[in-house]
């Protein structure tokens, strides 16, 4: 079960880093916008199973598991808030 | 030193990028979204860290992190839409 753990976990680095390096690669916010919510559901996802397969359904490996499904949910709408906000002000501007 | 401290080492970089981001760059909508991916990251900081401390505290705020993050965006969200 440990290299389950490790293997989730150097998955959820993994995508930490991928997306970071998307975010810093991209230029546009508009584009940008695409690797935070890569962020949030991979590394979100990874996070959780390795805590669900650490811990089993404890305490702490469902609040991970609510984290995440707050971050995937309120990260579309957040998503959509901005991308709004960044196109009205592009037009006004 | 555990797998869980190893991926909060190889996090806190990550972490670090969007945070130089969001301090500095120019554009505030670069700035918005960089503090969005900023937030994700912390999160996944905060519950990595629950599991090398073992202090179920970091986990509460993690949660609190994650909720406040939704009306703290809109609210910036609207202000970059018709004032900044």
């Amino acid at each position: 079960m440990s290299a389950v753990v490790g293997v989730l976990l150097a998955l959820t680095v993994l995508a930490a880093w991928l997306g970071v390096a998307g975010f810093m690669r991209l230029r546009d916010p508009l584009d940008r916008v695409h690797c935070v919510a890569f962020v949030n559901a991979v590394a979100g996802a990874g996070l959780t199973l390795a805590a669900f397969c650490a811990d089993g359904f404890s305490d702490r490996a469902l609040k991970i598991l609510a984290i995440f499904m707050v971050n995937l949910l309120a990260g579309a709408a957040i998503s959509h808030v901005t991308g709004r906000a960044i196109t009205q002000r592009g037009e006004s501007a | 030193m555990s797998m869980w401290a190893l991926s909060v080492l190889a996090l806190l970089p990550a972490f670090a990028l969007p945070v130089f981001v969001a301090c500095r760059d120019a554009d505030t909508g670069n700035r918005l979204v960089a503090a969005e991916l900023a937030s994700g990251l912390a999160c996944c900081l905060l519950a990595a860290l629950t599991f090398v401390i073992d202090q179920s505290s970091f986990m509460d705020i993690a949660l609190c992190l994650a909720l406040l993050s939704l009306p703290g965006a809109l609210i910036i969200a609207t202000f970059l839409e018709r004032w900044l």
